[in-house]
Formats: structure tokens, sequence, C-alpha cells
């Protein structure tokens, strides 16, 4: 071979490089999407069966504690390890468990577990906290992820990050705040207010640091058992760690038995939380691939569509298809979604270069 | 054993350039029965690795078939993450 690749050598390579890097992004962007299937799951396989009481009238007496924290975390937990379930069946099918036995028990496996319990229990936890203490103004708090990850994939992995790709990403921010404060009208002054806040922003770095830190590790790990490590991870320690010590701090070990049997002999909330691990598994394997294929900037910025996501499929699924009132999108979120897209457009791609091929096609 | 993808990227820690055929040719002997030891699949591997500074191209060009070959070697910041990550 010569040292200079011929002209249709050149033409190959820009295929190659385009279709991979259209590849990630793509995948980037359908993790975002399946995150928004997953939270309408989560969110109505936590509202039937046992929860419809536990949150509604409450026969069972539970405590706020245990209405607020080890119900959350149990959700969070249940759902993590049914998830783990689909995603290590799928690398089985796929020949790969072998390897994700052998990735387990190895130095990037340890990262990657490390990932799974920062953007598992730890962001999960303070997500829910800072919810129940600064209300729902918390949640566009947590749109901050996307920037913290790129910020993260800069420093620690030296990924470009140029003045143009935080311009996106502040369109992206602003875009999802937007969307996540939409109908948000009684914020709460307390003096609560501030620490929720403060809490809120513990799980944006959680889950940024998860985006940039696995995804990077996904160059090391196959995709698809980096999943099945983080899923086995966060599901078996959130569920069999946290939630029981959080029934300890509430004065009843035995609680963990009764709410757990209640869930899983619940066969309409589990096939709800079916669906949510199956949505769950595959949109955070898509985040990592597509983070290690498009770089934490534009990858994560495209998960983040998961924000306008969300409230869509809310409003398809929950209040189209099972008829309930409230989940219509108001304009300002469509307009936010147009505005994240601009976002993501501008870190992915540099509009002059637009310019440029025009005026060597003229010339 | 190590893991396919870690043995992908073990390969580049002696120096040499090496293409997706070429890793195919070193890896068929432990990794050929393994359902994802598909050309595809490594050449995705190792643009990943080139996208996060692991790997940087070394050339590439069209053979007589004009089947694309693009020829990889690790970075030094590569050859650290890989040997102090891939034992």
């Amino acid at each position: 071979m010569n040292d200079t690749p011929s002209p249709q050598a050149v033409a190959a390579m820009r295929r190659l490089t385009s279709s991979f890097f259209k590849k990630g992004l793509l995948m980037a962007l359908a993790s975002g999407i399946i995150y928004g299937l997953f939270s309408v799951f989560v969110s109505q396989g936590m509202a039937v069966g046992p929860w419809a009481d536990w949150y509604g009238d409450n026969t069972s007496m539970l405590s706020v504690f245990v209405l607020i924290y080890v119900l959350g975390l149990l959700g969070s937990g249940l759902n993590d390890l049914i998830s783990a379930i689909w995603m290590t069946g799928n690398a089985t099918v796929k020949g790969k468990f072998m390897d994700f036995l052998r990735c387990f028990k190895s130095k990037p496996g340890l990262v990657m577990i490390v990932c799974a319990l920062i953007g598992g229990p730890i962001a999960n936890g303070a997500y829910i906290v800072a919810l129940s203490t600064a209300g729902p103004m918390a949640a566009p708090i947590t749109a901050l992820c996307p920037a913290i990850g790129a910020i993260i994939g800069r420093v620690a992995f030296k990924q470009e990050l140029n003045a143009r790709m935080v311009i996106g990403i502040l369109i992206c921010l602003i875009a999802a705040v937007v969307v996540g404060s939409a109908g948000i009208t009684d914020v709460d002054a307390s003096p609560n207010f501030l620490l929720g806040m403060i809490i809120a922003l513990v799980a944006a770095f959680g889950w940024g640091i998860e985006g940039a830190v696995a995804g990077y590790g996904t160059t090391l790990i196959d995709y698809e058992i980096s999943v099945s490590i983080r899923q086995t991870a966060s599901g078996i320690i959130t569920l069999f760690v946290v939630v029981p010590v959080l029934c300890v701090i509430a004065g009843n070990i035995g609680l963990w038995g009764s709410l757990v049997g209640q869930v899983v002999s619940s066969p309409m909330s589990m096939t709800f939380f079916i669906a949510a691990g199956l949505c769950a598994g595959f949109s955070f394997a898509l985040w990592y691939k597509g983070n290690s294929m498009t770089g934490a900037a534009l990858g994560m910025a495209c998960n983040g569509t998961y924000s306008f996501f969300v409230p869509l499929f809310s409003w398809l699924i929950l209040g189209l298809i099972l008829g309930k009132d409230g989940f219509a999108l108001a304009p300002i979120q469509w307009l936010a979604a147009v505005v994240m897209v601009i976002g993501i457009f501008l870190i992915a791609v540099n509009p002059l270069d637009f310019f440029k091929k025009k005026q060597e096609l003229e010339a | 054993m190590l893991p396919m993808n870690y043995a992908i990227l073990k390969l580049f820690a002696d120096g040499k350039t090496y293409d997706a055929d070429k890793v195919m040719v070193e890896l068929k002997p432990k990794y050929a029965n393994f359902r994802a030891f598909k050309k595809p699949s490594i050449v995705e591997s190792l643009m990943a690795a080139e996208k996060n500074g692991l790997l940087e191209q070394a050339s590439f060009d069209l053979d007589d078939l004009d089947e694309l070959h693009v020829y990889y070697r690790a970075t030094d910041y590569g050859k650290d993450m890989i040997n102090q990550y891939i034992r």
C-alpha cells in the first residue's frame, strides 16, 4: 500500500467515518426516546396494584418516610434488577455471557460497578430526596447532567469541547429546563427549597459522571456487557442493601419482605415493570454506546432529549391511550423541543462548514 | 482468557499497526467461535477506540478488491490506559 491514499480511498474513508458518526448519533437519540417510554412504564408500574393503595388510601398505614424514600428506591431497584435480567439474557443470546463474567471481575468492570452505584442508588436516591424537599422544580435542575458529562469528558478524557459545542449545550440546557418546568406554579419557598436544589445537583452530577465515565468505559467493554454489569450492580445493591437499610431506619426490617412480596405478586404492576426494565436496559446501552461513538458532549445532549420525550410519551400513552387528564403538552414544550434540536445540531456540526462546502462547489 | 474487546485493544500495546483484518487473523485462534467475532463489530471497536483517543490512524487505502483498510496504532495515552486497565 502507498503512503498517500488514493482519492477513491479518501472518499471511502469519508463514507466510513460519516456512517460511524451517524450511527452513534442515532443510537444516542434512540436512548433519549426509549428513556421516555421507560419513564412512562415505570411510573405506571408504581401507580397500580399495591402502589395504588400505598400512594392512595394507604390502608397499610405506611409512614411518610416509607412512602417517599423506601418506595421510591424499591421501584428504582426493582426496575434495575428486572433490566439486568433482560440485558444479561440479551448478552447471553448473543454469546457474550462468559465475557460478561470475565469483565465483571476486571478493573474496567469495577469502574463500571462504581458508575452504577453513582448513577443508580446515589443519583436516584438524591433525585427522590430533592423532589421531596424542593418539589417539582428539582426535576429541571437535573437537566444539567449533559453539561456536567461534557465537562468531565473534556477534563478527564481529553474529548473535544469547543465554544460552538458549549453554546449548543447551553441551548439544550435552557430548552430542557423550559420543558421540565412548564406547568410548575407552586414553587416552595421554604428553607428546604435551597437544600433540595443542592441535592438535585448531586443527582445531576451523578448522572453526568455516569454518562461520561461509562461512555468512555464502553471503549474498553462491549456496550451490551457494560449495561448488564451496570444494571446487575445497581439492581442488587439498591434492592438488597439500600432498601433493607432504609427499612431498618424506618424501624421495621420485616417491611422489606412484605413490600417486595406484594409488588412481585401483582401481575398488573409487574407487567409494567417488565416493560420498563426492557426499555431502561436498551436506553442505557444505547446511551453508553452513543457516548463512546460521538463523545460525551454530543452523546449526552442527544440522550438529554428524554426531557422532551418523557412528557411526550406521557401524553401519548397516559393521556391519549389510557385517557388520563393533565398530560397534554403546552405549546412552549413543543417550541423547546425544536430549540433542543437546534442545540444538538450546533454541537454536532459546524454551520460554517456548510457555507465552506457551498463555496467549494461554486468555485 | 481476556474478554474479546480487551484482547482487540491489548494487541495494540506492542506498538505495531493493525487493521480489522489483521486483528481478526491475530485473534482467530482463540476467538473464532465467538458470535461477536465479525469484521463490522471489530471495525466499530477500533473506530470507537480512535474517537476516545486510545488509538490513532496510521494509514488507510483500498485493496485490489476496492475494500477499505484502515490501520491504527495505540497513542501514548492509549498504551498507558491499555496496560493499566487490561491485564
